[in-house]
């Protein structure tokens, strides 16, 4: 297919300028980590590694990192037998107040992160178990549980209704049939959801400022400690950390389900 | 215990969800070996009978036997049934080898002997080749070929098709009903096909049953339906058919005189079922019907009318004719040879007869 010239030119400035926009503050920032001077600026004063081994020796960021890593970890373990159960039996079988479990899945959506802070801070506060690193995670899978939900609903939604049905006509009694067929044909969706679970399990910052302290504090809510003392060029370094994390999981997602699938409408 | 010499036995069953009934009061016996096609607009309840045989949904009242067995507390993994679903329900992360070997793992067949006898219905669908492949890097036909091979190779009593071919495009559902119909008959197994498409049912089947709402509506084999609809539904249900409406005058020998409005005719029925002056419905079949030339001599059965409208359909030209004499009725009339017998223009009158052989009576319907 071969388009009228200026509609190809319109087109194609569109999509620069869509790209340029998208990937600015990323390319700014990751400018920014390599300077050699004292302050972020860009472009960078110089090239030098400097700041990366500082954040290397500040061993408060490198503990919030690792601490952060455990949570999301917390997070996706938990969150991938809960969403996917909840999903499969919310799109897959008949059961009673099918919409009402529905919605009521879907309702961290609807409140404020704010408000879920507190209230499980509170909640948290009263059944003495703030302050540890586990709740953090659990706390992170509950009010990000709908992205894991839709993921692996949106496979099953694709699935031929009589799969199972198959299944049973082949022999295999219900147990197996979860194991071997449900199971591995949801397998995408779950693989995404979880991915997706990590990262914004790793990235999320208001409801973890509420729910950790200073033994506990992790990497986002550590960023925002430092950036109200001085601002020094090691958070652009950090910041550059978390795109790699971002890059780590695109790359697993493509190696394991195929990045095609949110490319193509089917 | 019985000898079975019927595989699949239907008695007296009925499916109801809520308020509407599905299935009524539905009989049925299919020999050992035989091709049996359930046929009928959708709504009709040949799936939800499908279903009740494969286990997926149980009888309000009524039973079931296969192979003999009553198989009512039998869940649908322990009936000797294979399937073929209507979308397929291929297992998306298998290769068409693991597709066809999973009944086989599930129903413990010796591991040593599973990959030859995957291979012997790959080749039976001709598949061997692609093996490898999984469902979504294969063509319409070749799924369809794998769901075949994984429904037949553990054997099963009985297989199940669920309008498998209604997704594909004509000319690939005609090679797949011959392929069917081939496969069947090299294995010999007990068949029940379900379909809306009528020549799927004549083509295929040995044994044929129409169903509407719920209702069998008659049970033969597709020649015997196709010239001696049971019903009216089951005459307008097959073929290119026109209804008309009339009066018995006369009963004589199964044979009826009707007054069609301003012509008498002669009708065939079963004298039994009418009395003089009842209201009645009769059916004739396009291809019954001859366009008469001039000069030909008249059947027992002869009207003049007028075309109305005429489609080429390449083997052949359809008019419709609209028939004065007949309470302004529009029947179809097919013409095999329009090169040698020419044209007729719409608005020219044309004159039509049909035998009282061909011509059917029916009770109407309340």
């Amino acid at each position: 297919m071969s388009l009228i010239p200026s509609k190809k030119w319109v087109l194609w400035s569109l999509v620069s300028f869509s790209l340029v926009t998208l990937s600015l503050p990323t390319i700014i920032i990751i400018g920014a980590s390599f300077t050699s001077g004292d302050i972020i600026q860009f472009p960078p004063d110089g090239f030098s590694l400097r700041w990366y081994e500082r954040l290397w020796e500040l061993d408060d960021f490198k503990d919030a990192f690792l601490r952060t890593f455990q949570v999301s970890l917390i997070c996706t373990v938990v969150a991938i037998p809960v969403g996917t159960l909840a999903a499969l039996a919310t799109v897959r079988y008949r059961m009673r107040f099918q919409q009402t479990i529905q919605v009521y899945l879907l309702l961290p959506f609807t409140i404020p992160l704010v408000v879920s802070g507190i209230a499980m801070m509170i909640l948290f506060g009263e059944i003495r178990i703030l302050g540890q690193l586990w709740p953090v995670g659990i706390a992170l899978c509950l009010i990000n549980l709908p992205f894991m939900i839709w993921s692996v609903s949106s496979t099953v939604n694709g699935l031929d209704p009589e799969l199972e049905n198959a299944a049973h006509s082949c022999g295999a009694p219900p147990v197996q049939t979860f194991f071997a067929v449900t199971l591995p044909a949801v397998m995408p969706g779950i693989i995404t959801g979880a991915l997706l679970m990590f990262i914004l399990a790793f990235n999320e910052f208001l409801v973890s400022l509420f729910l950790t302290d200073a033994r506990t504090v992790t990497l986002p809510v550590q960023i925002y400690n430092s950036i109200r003392s001085v601002i020094t060029p090691d958070l652009a370094a950090v910041s550059v950390v978390y795109i790699l994390v971002a890059l780590l999981a695109v790359w697993l997602l493509d190696r394991l389900v195929g990045l095609d699938i949110f490319l193509k409408s089917r | 215990m019985s000898t079975a010499a019927n595989m699949v036995e239907i008695r007296n069953v009925s499916r109801a969800f809520g308020q509407s009934v599905a299935v009524d009061n539905a009989n049925l016996t299919l020999q050992r070996g035989d091709f049996l096609t359930i046929v009928g607009p959708s709504g009709c309840g040949k799936t939800t009978l499908l279903r009740m045989i494969a286990g997926f949904d149980e009888p309000s009242r009524g039973e079931i036997l296969i192979n003999g067995q009553n198989v009512a507390s039998v869940p649908a993994y322990q009936r000797s049934i294979g399937m073929v679903f209507q979308k397929l329900a291929l297992f998306p992360h298998m290769t068409a080898f693991e597709n066809v070997a999973f009944p086989l793992r599930m129903r413990r067949f010796n591991p040593a002997l599973i990959p030859e006898l995957v291979d012997r219905y790959l080749s039976l669908v001709k598949l061997d080749h692609l093996a490898a492949r999984r469902p979504h890097q294969l063509s319409g036909g070749q799924q369809q070929r794998v769901a075949i091979a994984r429904a037949l190779s553990f054997s099963p009593d009985l297989l199940l098709l669920d309008e498998p071919l209604s997704a594909l495009d004509k000319k690939l559902r005609e090679e797949m009903q011959l392929e069917f119909r081939r496969i069947q008959q090299e294995l010999g197994v007990t068949t029940i096909n379900v379909t809306h498409d009528q020549r799927e049912a004549l083509v295929m089947s040995d044994h044929m049953i129409v169903m509407d709402e719920g209702v069998v509506q008659q049970s033969n084999t597709p020649r015997e339906i196709y010239n001696r609809p049971g019903n009216r539904f089951v005459a307008g249900f097959l073929g290119v058919t026109s209804m008309f409406k009339g009066r018995v005058s006369a009963i004589q020998d199964g044979l009826l005189s009707v007054d069609m409005g301003g012509v008498t005719m002669t009708a065939r029925g079963n004298d039994a079922l009418f009395s003089i002056g009842d209201a009645i419905d009769c059916a004739v079949r396009a291809e019954q019907i001859t366009l008469l030339e001039e000069g030909a001599q008249a059947r027992e059965n002869t009207v003049t009318g007028l075309v109305r409208q005429r489609i080429f359909e390449g083997d052949r030209m359809v008019y419709e004719v609209r028939v004065e004499d007949m309470n302004d009725s529009s029947l179809y009339v097919f013409d095999h040879n329009p090169g040698k017998h020419g044209e007729h223009d719409v608005d020219t009158t044309v004159r039509l007869g049909w035998n009282a052989e061909s011509f059917y009576a029916f009770p109407v319907v309340k």
